[in-house]
């Protein structure tokens, strides 16, 4: 008797009459789609003090940007976002002048709020000048150049106009990002106060927006529930009526709950679970390496031993890449190490090293640098990262005693290893990051450059940082690349962090959804999903 | 009644104390929310700068208590930055959630513990005794993520006899008007017997897996308290007089041992309602447990604080609570000579 006929069984015997009426039998099951994730948003406003990843899942979806990037398809058919096209949304056109410092956007005519109201150039400006009056909003914009109300015009009622002080490569990216959502402005602004001029109180918990999906109701950390909104203009119309998003924190439970068919997507599955789904073959198992994002491990070049180059090339050299790569991330995502030492290898970055296990080569360089006998340091990691750091940890432990470097595991309490980096205060270690632009220099700017925690290993070659500094508004393709080409000659060289690999985003799914975009800001995006 | 007022009075300083401690200890945690909280990439230092003065986190420690302490006396417990929501209407939201789970747990473990563990203690060695044995090794050994992914496994997904395992209602109910926040309860109340036959199927299997472990201390308890008294000489002599063995046990021995049990129950109750995060995560049940440990992990000030003060504050009723139990199971404590 197999597991149906059991289901047979026990309808006869009553027992199913028991069972709630489940999703999964619901009339409305083609239109309806559930998702299931880890955790839900702590606000709707993309901009704030800590606001979570979720959220850009709730935000996304709810509100329309001007601009987007476009879509391409990856080599195994998975639709992915494609960072150097950049399409209009709720601007239909836009032009940029030939010197590149003013970009005129046209809105679509006839794009209208969820509440029915236009539209207009005055919630557009009220939306950008938001963003660059908020802190957290602010940083990120300056990185396209846009730091001051005074860069958005306001031309006419369909149109706004943004200049840049210089041709900025990151302007346009910047509006296709997260943090510029277009307002109501004349609905946000009842619910702003004198103390709170941005409305960002109300914001945080109400949607006023005209992207396509409505926000139906929200029981914090529990569900949500979103419907299209039918007079959406910026696309193609949905494929899904209603959303029906819960948080269920535990894996396995997502997992069963999707392979018994009740719900149709469930998303950050762990990388082991990921495996055996697809195994399995019951449901869909999509893993796209998170472009962008990775993993590594860092070292505080400013400290000894790690100041040593040779002695960050001995490690290079000693991690058990491989073994670490398959017990620990199951193979699921992009290897960054192996590949061409000592030169770049196109101008793409992060890619990979050019370091091998080579105990051999490790143990010369390690006694080059004056530490024949090796020496004591410790490894932290976040316990957040566990399942992928723990063994991580224990072979870099085990490797590096092979060539006499002993090491202490340091396990950090969750949300603690941030403040550790900020002081500059653990010596070694495993962390993981993401840049959401894929221009080589952006990345290099914000993880080897500069005084923030995001400098993983506090990297101050004055070459390297002049060569930041240049390409930061360089638009000579050539002379462009040949300095990226340097950089990434000297992150090989020198490897002030060692990258070990870009971690996939797996996401499980019922065979009959399609349609699944992966996303820069790695988080659902559920106008292009449909049934089947 | 000066027992009670006395007692009562006696609360206060401890939960004056309970706002120092909790204020002090979340102070004294290592990692700095400012940085944790700037979490773009772009943030530089004075992103920092910036989110700790709206945090309110650049004051010294003596004024940010004085302001946690004057917000508290407005019944303000703060806004947490994880949840976006105010401590309180979280609080107010998932302690219901956690006490119907409680209760229910609790129920079947008293119901399934105290007559096994008399049972047990009625037969030593016999089989039963071996099966409370082992019930209660068990259950203290298999961790409540394991036990409940395993009936999950079981009764869910194989089987398909138990709803799925997500949330206390099932997603497209519509909620009774919330009177206690207790689901079973208010359902009833509204006269919807539909909602609430789904919020019992709902809560069986995390009440069951929770109340497998609370049932080994339990059941353990009650078999060494009935042993020690039914050995014991008062017993004894019930027996030589031909008293009814109903009565032996019941009127006599258990109302005797019930004092360790009460004792044990009460330390189990405040256990389950705070600390059973495993529970609710795999049932993604909406309780303050992982609610209080997700903002301990984001280095979120308020919820933890607010949690800290509720559960000491209902730690402290419930000793009320079993003080009176005592008094009424026992007069020979003295305690209700006052009264």
């Amino acid at each position: 008797m197999n597991r149906r006929d059991l289901g047979k069984l026990a309808a006869a015997a009553g027992l199913m009459g028991l069972a709630p009426m489940r999703w999964a039998h619901a009339q409305t099951r083609a239109e309806s789609l559930r998702v299931l994730s880890e955790a839900g948003p702590n606000s709707f406003d993309p901009i704030g003090v800590g606001v979570n990843r979720s959220a850009i899942q709730a935000h996304w979806n709810t509100y329309d940007r001007l601009l987007s990037f476009g879509t391409q398809t990856r080599p195994d058919g998975t639709l992915t976002f494609d960072y150097y096209k950049i399409e209009g949304e709720l601007a239909e056109r836009y032009e940029v002048t030939d010197d590149g410092k003013t970009i005129t956007l046209h809105l679509r005519p006839d794009a209208t709020f969820h509440d029915g109201s236009p539209v207009t150039a005055e919630d557009v400006k009220w939306s950008l000048d938001r963003v660059v009056n908020t802190p957290v909003g602010k940083s990120q914009f300056s990185t396209g150049s846009m730091t001051s109300a005074d860069q958005f015009t306001v031309v006419d009622a369909r149109t706004i106009r943004i200049t840049v002080p210089r041709a900025d490569r990151f302007t346009l990216p910047n509006l296709a990002g997260t943090y510029p959502v277009i307002f109501n402005s004349k609905l946000a602004k009842e619910h702003a106060t004198a103390a709170d001029p941005w409305a960002a109180e109300w914001l945080k918990t109400n949607v006023a927006g005209g992207g396509p999906f409505k926000l139906d109701t929200h029981t914090p950390g529990q569900s949500l529930t979103l419907s299209r909104f039918d007079a959406w203009k910026n696309g193609a119309l949905p494929g899904f009526r209603r959303v029906l998003w819960q948080m269920v924190p535990n894996a396995q439970t997502r997992r069963t709950s999707l392979e018994r068919g009740d719900a149709d997507i469930a998303q950050d599955l762990p990388p082991q679970d990921a495996v055996s789904m697809a195994q399995e073959g019951k449901v869909k198992v999509v893993g796209v390496p998170m472009s962008g994002a990775f993993q590594f491990i860092g070292m505080n070049n400013t400290k000894a031993p790690f100041d040593n180059v040779k002695v960050r090339q001995a490690i290079a050299y000693a991690l058990p890449y491989q073994q670490m790569f398959d017990a620990a991330l199951f193979k699921r995502g992009q290897p960054l190490f192996g590949g061409k030492p000592n030169e770049a290898d196109g101008t793409q970055f992060p890619q990979p090293l050019g370091y091998d296990t080579d105990l051999g080569k490790a143990k010369a360089l390690l006694t080059e640098a004056g530490f024949p006998v090796g020496f004591e340091t410790t490894f932290s990691f976040e316990l957040s990262l566990a399942t992928v750091a723990e063994p991580v940890s224990l072979l870099v432990q085990e490797s590096l005693a092979k060539i006499g470097i002993r090491v202490t595991i340091n396990k950090v309490p969750g949300g603690q290893l941030g403040t550790l980096l900020q002081n500059k205060e653990v010596p070694f270690f495993f962390e993981g990051s993401a840049a959401y632009f894929a221009d080589p220099d952006y990345f290099f700017r914000i993880f080897y450059n500069g005084p923030t925690r995001w400098n993983f290993g506090s990297y101050a070659n004055p070459e390297f940082q002049a060569l930041v500094e240049k390409t930061r508004f360089e638009s000579d393709r050539a002379a462009y690349e040949a300095d990226v080409t340097r950089m990434i000659n000297l992150a090989k060289q020198e490897v002030p962090i060692i990258l070990l690999w870009q971690p996939a985003l797996d996401t499980g799914m019922q065979k009959s959804v399609e349609g699944y975009k992966y996303l820069f800001h790695r988080m659902l995006e559920l106008r292009s999903l449909k049934r089947a | 009644m000066g027992f009670l007022v006395g007692r009562l009075l006696g609360l206060v300083p401890t939960l004056a104390g309970v706002v120092v401690v909790t204020f002090v200890l979340t102070h004294l945690l290592p990692g700095d929310p400012a940085v944790f909280f700037a979490n773009s990439v772009t943030a530089d230092a004075a992103t920092i700068a910036a989110v700790r003065q709206k945090l309110g986190l650049d004051l010294p420690l003596w004024q940010q208590f004085f302001v946690y302490v004057g917000q508290l006396a407005h019944g303000d417990l703060g806004q947490s930055i994880s949840t976006g929501q105010p401590v309180a209407a979280d609080l107010l939201q998932r302690l219901p959630a956690s006490l119907e789970l409680t209760l229910v747990a609790f129920a079947i473990a008293i119901a399934v513990a105290l007559p096994l563990g008399i049972a047990a203690a009625l037969r030593p060695g016999s089989l039963l005794d071996h099966v409370c044995r082992v019930l209660s090794t068990a259950g203290v050994s298999l961790p409540t993520f394991v036990s409940g992914l395993l009936l999950i496994y079981l009764l869910y997904y194989l089987l398909g006899w138990a709803p799925e395992p997500i949330g206390r209602i099932d997603p497209f109910a519509i909620m009774p008007p919330r009177i206690t926040g207790l689901l079973l309860i208010d359902t009833l109340l509204a006269g919807d017997t539909e909602g609430f036959g789904m919020a019992a199927r709902q809560i069986v299997l995390p009440a069951v897996t929770m109340a497998l472990f609370a049932l080994a201390p339990l059941a353990r308890m009650t078999r060494a308290a009935m042993l020690g008294v039914l050995s014991s000489e008062f017993i004894r002599t019930a027996r030589a007089n031909g008293l009814r063995r109903r009565t032996i046990i019941v009127s006599y021995a258990l109302r005797n041992a019930l004092l360790p049990i009460v004792t044990t129950l009460g330390m189990i109750f405040s256990n389950m309602l705070g600390a059973n995060v495993l529970v609710e995560r795999v049932f993604a049940w909406p309780g303050v447990g992982s609610y209080a440990l997700d903002s301990l992990i984001s280095l979120d000030y308020a919820p933890v604080q607010g949690f800290m003060l509720v559960m000491a504050g209902i730690f402290v009723l419930v000793n009320f609570v079993i003080d009176l139990l005592y008094a009424v199971i026992d007069p020979r404590t003295g305690l209700l000579t006052h009264a």
